[in-house]
């Protein structure tokens, strides 16, 4: 290309020149494997023969009678909720709590950012051990306040396998919670507390009246960020229980992996991707529209 | 000499002999000079156990002159290729990778990529290089459930022997590969998926002193195993509980072991005709054995695989196991666990009954002797089939394969001749790396193995369906053992009918 057409692109007021590289990286790494995605939905595809067969809708028929994807569904929905709601409730208490200026709390901010520099399946195999019956600490420690026989199988029990994940999981995330909130509380304004503490207001009627009121945008960015997150989880339940007992703890991530890569049935697992990615998306959508959370 | 001279002389002579610089007897010449004697002999096999007869092996593990030779009249027109693996971390990728490999490196001027992965990302990364025909991978680690699947991906073994001559290694041998494990884990319909590979099995391992002080015997039938578990249980639990098993829900480990009490109590999973049968008479005894059995076990066992197992035994949580031959050399490990000596191999217990592979379906072979494993074959796609081949050789031959059990591998040999090879021999002792399960291990390949049945939907029926469901069952979700297998099957009768 001529130097003088070169410099004509780099001053001109058009954004495509600049737009293009990051187009083309859209098109290769999102746009192309989402539509093949899509495609792969309506085939049956045994890869290891590069068997490829047209089945038109026979993947999302056998997903609408697959009783495993609705329990894996369900799992999902539970979660996610428990674990946004705890996170939610822990992460606003604890920012509180750390908002105030107390000699040691520089620190424990600090401690508390450390969770979240270990990744997901090491903190799964921590906690892994921590729930053991034979030596881990949490059955020990229930068992000392009579709340559990301290020989349970926390991830071997049905009632109690998905809890046993959770607690993971809390404790993994909840800090990054408390680091948003603890932001957005920095940001507020003073004056209106000062107006409310002349006026005679409790803690809890200016935590009620002001700061949930103008922390409702942070908190609707963060329980976006951690809700798509949370439907998305893998790591805690592949290495803490493997989806079990039984199905106790398998959720669509776990099932859709497992149907790819240990079944070789990429259509049907490409369709259990999509259906995922869709009620991410429709999800987050509503919940912009509800929380009208603006960028 | 001063007392600080004198500690420092003795240090030195001590770090001598440990280093193999001194000999025994000059050794306690010196150390009985400072006065000190047998006390300090005593620091210096303190340290390093068994030392003596590492030194010993030492000179002896070379791989063989003959073999080396070959490699390098064989390996020189290849010389700057590079050849990948995937493999999952077992005895022989892991003494290849870390100990042999160089040797082959040295003489053919190939370089090896080892990468050892978790079986299911073997399994991934298997699938989109035979997807994509790219050969990223010039050789298969391909376990024994997936040889259906791959049959047509790699080279047939005897193809390459009869194709290739001229790169063929003298004494090979082929027919020296045990024709059990070449029908168990190697053949699919008529072809060979590569050759056997990595041989895991069931072997009984049980705590000698614990079985002594209460008077009992190893376990010779299903019936004595749990009375014998049960009574432990009784009189040394909490702290150690007569057997662990590899119970984790969904995992390939609980089908494993399920299968292994399925066999011995004279079940099978499909019948002649193909139809699922571990929901008949014998299969309901097999699992009400098996929730018997469980209540001797820890109470962690629901959440393990034979990990779990294996360091339950080693801990001294639990006194025997019918599980993996290959945990034995680790037990023997004074190192690495407090069972060093204690724990002794015997052949799985009788079954109860026997049902005959002819009364099952898809080439299923029962047998108390559960059998895991894998081969090792050239890819079709590799772009270096012929410098691939020569590595599929050396690192299956008999002298390699003596190499590997007798540097701590663990493993059963998977050709016949090694068994009796005197560097595996020499190690028949208690120790790091010991071979002194190796005689049960070759009893229980030849006359109790019990082989999983080869279908193309195997590796969903084992890895999910079977542990899934008996996982449930386990925790309680079902009313009854039959009630579980019924399930089971239904699942299992609509995945193979597609």
């Amino acid at each position: 290309m001529p130097i003088v057409q070169v410099k004509r692109i780099a001053i001109s007021d058009s954004p495509w020149p600049w737009l293009l590289p990051l187009i083309a990286l859209l098109v290769v790494f999102t746009i192309y494997p989402l539509i093949y995605n899509i495609w792969l939905s309506f085939h049956e595809f045994a890869p290891a023969t590069r068997g490829l067969k047209f089945v038109g809708f026979a993947n999302w028929v056998q997903l609408w009678n697959d009783t495993r994807f609705w329990s894996a569904l369900g799992v999902t929905f539970v979660y996610f909720a428990v674990a946004l709601t705890l996170e939610i409730i822990l992460g606003m208490a604890i920012a509180l709590l750390l908002d105030a200026e107390l000699p040691g709390f520089g620190v424990l901010r600090a401690v508390l950012s450390m969770t979240l520099v270990i990744p997901p399946a090491i903190a799964g195999m921590m906690f892994l051990l921590m729930e053991d019956p034979q030596f881990g600490v949490l059955p020990y420690l229930l068992g000392q306040f009579g709340l559990l026989d301290k020989s349970t199988p926390i991830l071997a029990t049905s009632s109690l396998a998905l809890a046993g994940v959770l607690i993971a999981e809390i404790w993994q995330w909840t800090p990054f919670m408390v680091l948003i909130f603890m932001a957005g509380l920095r940001a507020l304004p003073v004056e209106p507390y000062e107006a409310a503490s002349i006026d005679g207001a409790s803690s809890f009627q200016m935590f009620r009246r002001l700061t949930l009121p103008m922390m409702s945008k942070v908190i609707a960015v963060a329980v976006l960020l951690r809700g798509i997150d949370l439907f998305r989880v893998f790591d805690y339940v592949f290495v803490m229980t493997s989806g079990g007992p039984g199905t106790a703890t398998y959720t669509v991530s776990l099932y859709a992996w497992q149907q790819t890569f240990s079944f070789l049935k990429w259509g049907y697992g490409a369709t259990l991707s999509l259906t995922s990615l869709i009620i991410v998306m429709v999800m987050a959508n509503l919940f912009i529209r509800i929380a009208k959370v603006r960028w | 000499m001063n007392e600080r001279d004198r500690k420092s002389y003795l240090a030195a002579v001590t770090d001598r002999f440990v280093r193999g610089g001194m000999d025994r007897r000059e050794f306690l010449r010196v150390a009985g000079k400072l006065g000190l004697g047998a006390t300090a002999l005593g620091m210096g096999f303190g340290n390093r156990p068994f030392m003596l007869n590492k030194a010993v092996a030492q000179e002896q593990l070379k791989p063989s002159a003959d073999v080396m030779a070959w490699l390098k009249d064989v390996g020189k027109p290849f010389a700057g290729t590079t050849l990948k693996l995937a493999t999952e971390s077992t005895p022989p990728s892991n003494a290849i990778n870390s100990q042999l490999k160089q040797y082959f490196e040295e003489a053919t001027g190939i370089k090896v990529e080892i990468e050892v992965l978790p079986l299911e990302q073997v399994l991934q990364k298997l699938t989109l290089d035979v997807a994509s025909s790219l050969g990223t991978y010039d050789l298969y680690y391909i376990d024994q459930s997936w040889s259906a699947s791959f049959s047509k991906d790699v080279f047939d073994p005897r193809e390459q022997i009869e194709a290739n001559a001229e790169l063929a290694m003298p004494n090979y041998n082929i027919d020296d590969f045990l024709p059990a494990l070449v029908d168990g884990i190697s053949k699919y319909e008529d072809r060979w998926v590569g050759v056997p590979y990595d041989i895991p099995i069931f072997i009984m391992i049980y705590r000698k002193d614990i079985y002594e002080k209460l008077g009992l015997k190893a376990p010779t039938t299903f019936e004595e195993l749990l009375n014998n578990s049960a009574t432990i249980t009784k009189e040394m639990g909490p702290t150690t509980f007569g057997y662990a098993g590899q119970m984790k829900s969904g995992h390939y480990a609980l089908e494993c072991e399920w299968t292994s009490m399925l066999w011995g109590n004279g079940g099978s999973i499909f019948s002649a005709d193909k139809k699922f049968v571990g929901n008949d008479e014998r299969g309901i005894a097999a699992l009400d054995y098996y929730t018997k059995l469980k209540a001797t076990m820890p109470p962690g066992v629901d959440g393990w695989t034979w990990d779990g197992q294996g360091q339950a035994v080693a801990q001294g949580v639990a006194a025997s196991m019918l599980s993996w031959g290959e945990f034995f050399p680790y037990f023997d490990d004074a190192s690495q666990t407090k069972v060093s000596g204690l724990c002794e191999a015997v052949i799985p217990p009788q079954p109860i009954a026997l049902r005959k592979p002819s009364e099952c379906g898809y080439g299923e072979i029962p047998g108390v002797g559960h059998q895991g494993g894998s081969s090792l074959a050239v890819s079709r796609y590799s772009k270096s089939p012929h410098a691939a081949w020569i590595f599929m050789q050396w690192a299956t031959c008999a002298d390699t394969q003596a190499l590997i059990t007798a540097l701590g591998g663990g493993t059963g040999p998977t050709r016949a001749s090694v068994y009796d090879d005197p560097r595996v021999v020499a190690n028949a002792r208690v120790g790091a790396g010991t071979t002194r399960h190796l005689p049960v291990v070759r009893e229980t390949i030849a006359k109790y193995m019990g082989s999983e049945p080869d279908l193309p939907q195997w590796a969903q029926i084992s890895s999910d369906t079977i542990p899934v469901g008996l996982g449930k069952y386990f925790a309680g979700n079902y009313g009854s053992s039959k009630e579980a297998m019924d399930d089971i099957g239904a699942q299992i009768e609509t995945i193979v009918q597609g």
